[in-house]
């Protein structure tokens, strides 16, 4: 704008000097013929005034008395004849010099007493004024005066012109500038932030105007946006679920706390960056690639697996469409680490389940092939079918405990069965049952079973549901006696605990042996399903009066979560375990 | 102007972090491939091997041209420069990996061999460290991350050191039981390759230090 300014300024004051020049030019020269011509004028009738009383001689009196040089004088004298022959002239020889009678201001002034005429000479560049008069004895007078034409003139003086224009044209520049400066400074002081506290210039008002209302309305929409990113954020930022906002080239336009987290980023915004720099795991790059599309591939929604840290996260990729054409992808990421662990538990389960019906079956198979074929002695039947008949037993058992664990599994404790009835029970009347039910496998093994129970039955009695604390008992003191050495002692305590207890007011139920013990870094995992200390152990167990089917603990651990038990298993992993069961108090 | 020239450095940015991905998807098929006997592991890599040589082009079409076109200076010139020593690192570890690929399925072929080579030599924690470098150096250039990069450059030795130990316990298993001389020279040359990948793997991470200080970092290695 200053520019634009200041070279309309100079070009205006460029353009006015020159036409001031010339025109003055003229004016000064249209004044100066003027003067010229009056003075020729009044020359002529004074030199005439002067011939008429001195006669010719006072002409040859101005020759010789004026300056040598012809330029000096001011005007040229002639006197003509009536005849139009020259009789004098000032500048020449008049003897040589043609018959005046044809000129103009001599013809005119034969006519009219006085006459006047003007000519260029184009060579010479002059122009010539000339002024006759007639005086009284009929001869005619001529005054001549000479000046530059005008264009002559101005040629002249154009070195002094120019030299005026430039210096003048500097000097408007200098002022331009400070004008321009002047001008334009208060519409560089606006302020459009508050466009109606400026005064500058009121042609400005509507444009300002305007800019306030362009604030305005900016500013309602920046809060409207900033409102809906809050929105935004908080859902995102409580969502446990990952989300990352992908532009068309994959890179972050958006993310939440939990994407960084679930994908393990590392330190500083992912905005602005390929979601690559985030994970390049070849499911994940699939994934991306895919809800992205290249240039034959349509987009597409996509999913994939992906382990990062020992989790496993789940990816949903989903293309953004916008009529018809790609705008970016919305990642969600899972954690579905929990989900994926039951899984493999659930099929761990199925596997553990059909190896365990199997190898009992084998062996029935076997010895009732064996038996049929007729080819085991007569007297070897009873031993096979002790085997077949043991085999069986433990198909039974396992069974059982399969069902009452699938039982459990629906929440068994929640649904108001029969079997599942919550009553009062007395533990006591349970022990003792139990105890007696083992009686036989512990006395085949030497071991004793050792009673501390209270006095009153009442003491221990909980509410729970009786098939399942039977259940729970027996397991535990089947365990106690299975994994217990030769002559050993398992010991069943139960009763109150005192005030001075971490519980108040609990019933506990201890069993306690003195066998082979569990080793620490797999005292969490016994409680799992089929899972046996050793397998070795298992093998030798099974070799001997006792099979276990590897869910005992299962379902004492189940049946403690239904009756909101604790479990404390205490081992030293050499000798002797001891397993207490926390039961809240009535 | 100078927006689309940010936009075309990160896409270089993005295209180097695919190529590195895919070398780490060819070393760790071939080394699944060699360790769990698996062809289609191995067949895997070696057609990452091909992906790898066509981003490598793809990539060095891109450098040439913004260098011709926009003319970078300092910083970013240096990154185009590291990028075209990093791809040119990253295929020959592709190419690598396709090798292990190629020789694991000789050694495959002799089953009890292998069963034996595998159990006795630390080829498989060879191939680990390796992988692990890899992935560090790619990880370090992800994040322009300095002192991962260095990490890497420090790690070759533990490579290099692994490299000496399953050449002396593939020296005593020949010593023992000739029979399988040629699984062993098999393996001798994949130990070299995963070598050479470390030393690659090495490359990279020095260029990162390169593209981020603008001196290397390390004296470079013959």
């Amino acid at each position: 704008m200053k520019r634009a300014i200041l070279v309309f300024a100079c070009a205006l004051a460029g353009f006015s000097i020159l036409l001031t020049a010339v025109l003055i030019h003229f004016a000064v020269y249209w004044s100066f013929s003027e003067h010229m011509e009056q003075a020729a004028a009044l020359e002529s009738r004074y030199i005439g005034r002067a011939v008429e009383r001195l006669g010719t001689g006072y002409l040859r009196s101005i020759e010789s008395d004026g300056s040598d040089e012809p330029d000096e004088r001011r005007f040229r004298v002639t006197l003509i004849s009536k005849t139009g022959t020259v009789l004098y002239d000032t500048d020449g020889d008049a003897a040589e010099m043609e018959n005046h009678l044809d000129r103009p201001e001599v013809r005119a002034a034969l006519e009219k007493g006085s006459g006047e005429s003007t000519r260029f000479s184009g060579t010479l560049r002059k122009r010539t004024y000339y002024r006759a008069m007639k005086l009284e004895d009929g001869s005619v007078l001529r005054v001549a005066g000479t000046t530059d034409s005008v264009f002559a003139s101005m040629l002249r003086l154009t070195p002094l012109t120019l030299a005026i224009a430039a210096a003048v044209f500097f000097a408007a520049m200098g002022i331009g500038a400070r004008v321009t400066r002047k001008i334009v400074a208060p519409i560089n002081r606006l302020n459009l932030e508050a466009p109606e506290d400026n005064v500058a210039y009121e042609e400005l008002d509507p444009l300002l105007f305007r800019v306030k209302r362009q604030n305005d309305r900016i500013a309602a929409q920046m809060r409207e946006l900033r409102q809906k990113e809050l929105e935004f954020s908080a859902i995102t930022a409580n969502m446990r679920e990952g989300l990352l906002v992908l532009d068309r080239e994959g890179c972050v336009l958006s993310c939440n706390q939990s994407a960084l987290t679930l994908l393990k980023a590392g330190s500083g915004d992912p905005r602005g960056r390929s979601v690559l720099t985030l994970r390049r795991d070849e499911a994940f790059r699939r994934a991306v690639e895919s809800a992205l599309g290249s240039e034959p591939k349509k987009p597409e929604r996509a999913e994939a697996s992906l382990q990062v840290g020992g989790r496993h996260l789940w990816v949903m990729a989903n293309p953004v469409m916008d009529e018809g054409e790609l705008q970016g992808a919305v990642l969600v990421l899972l954690d579905v680490t929990e989900r994926e662990d039951r899984e493999r538990l659930r099929r761990e389960f199925s596997a553990n389940v059909s190896h365990e019906l199997r190898t009992p079956l084998t062996a029935i198979s076997g010895y009732a092939e064996i038996l049929a074929n007729g080819v085991a002695k007569l007297e070897d039947a009873p031993r096979f079918a002790e085997r077949i008949y043991a085999e069986a037993q433990r198909l039974i058992a396992l069974v059982g405990d399969v069902m009452m664990l699938s039982r459990l599994d629906e929440g068994g404790g929640e649904s108001e069965s029969e079997e599942f009835k919550r009553e009062r029970v007395g533990l006591g009347e349970i022990v003792r049952s139990a105890v007696e039910s083992l009686g036989d496998l512990a006395r085949s093994r030497n071991i004793s079973v050792v009673l501390d129970l209270p006095g009153k039955d009442d003491e221990i009695t909980i509410t729970g549901i009786r098939t399942l604390l039977v259940e729970m008992a027996l397991n535990l003191l089947d365990n106690a006696v299975k994994y217990n050495v030769n002559g050993g002692e398992v010991r069943v305590s139960a009763g109150r605990t005192g005030a001075a207890g971490k519980t108040e007011n609990a019933v506990f139920l201890t069993v306690a042996d003195t066998g082979i013990g569990i080793p620490p870094e797999e005292q969490e995992r016994v409680f799992e399903r089929f899972y046996r200390v050793e397998k070795s152990r298992a093998e030798k167990s099974r070799n001997g009066a006792a099979q276990g089917t590897g869910l005992g603990l299962s379902i004492v651990r189940h049946g403690a979560l239904l009756h909101n038990a604790k479990i404390d298993l205490q081992s030293d992993g050499k000798s002797g375990t001891s397993i207490t069961l926390l039961f809240p108090g009535p | 102007m100078r927006d689309s020239y940010r936009k075309q450095l990160e896409t270089l940015h993005t295209e180097l972090i695919r190529m590195g991905a895919l070398c780490e998807d060819a070393i760790a098929s071939a080394v699944k491939g060699m360790l769990e006997e698996d062809e289609a592991f191995r067949e895997k890599a070696i057609q990452l091997e091909k992906e790898i040589d066509l981003k490598e082009r793809e990539i060095e079409t891109f450098c040439v041209r913004l260098l011709l076109r926009e003319q970078p200076v300092a910083g970013d010139m240096r990154q185009i420069t590291a990028a075209q020593r990093i791809i040119s690192d990253m295929e020959r570890i592709g190419d690598q990996a396709a090798d292990i690929a190629e020789l694991s399925s000789f050694i495959a072929a002799n089953p009890m061999a292998a069963g034996l080579i595998r159990s006795d030599i630390h080829i498989g924690d060879m191939a680990r460290a390796a992988v692990e470098m890899l992935s560090g150096s790619v990880d370090s250039f992800v994040a322009g991350d300095l002192g991962k990069a260095r990490g890497v450059i420090e790690y070759d030795d533990v490579v290099d050191g692994l490299f000496g130990k399953v050449k002396s316990e593939l020296i005593e298993l020949i010593a023992k039981n000739s029979g399988y001389g040629g699984q062993c020279l098999d393996l001798l040359m994949i130990a070299k390759y995963l070598e050479r990948i470390g030393d690659h793997a090495e490359n990279i991470a020095e260029w990162v230090v390169y593209s981020i200080t603008g001196n290397r970092g390390h004296e470079q290695r013959s």
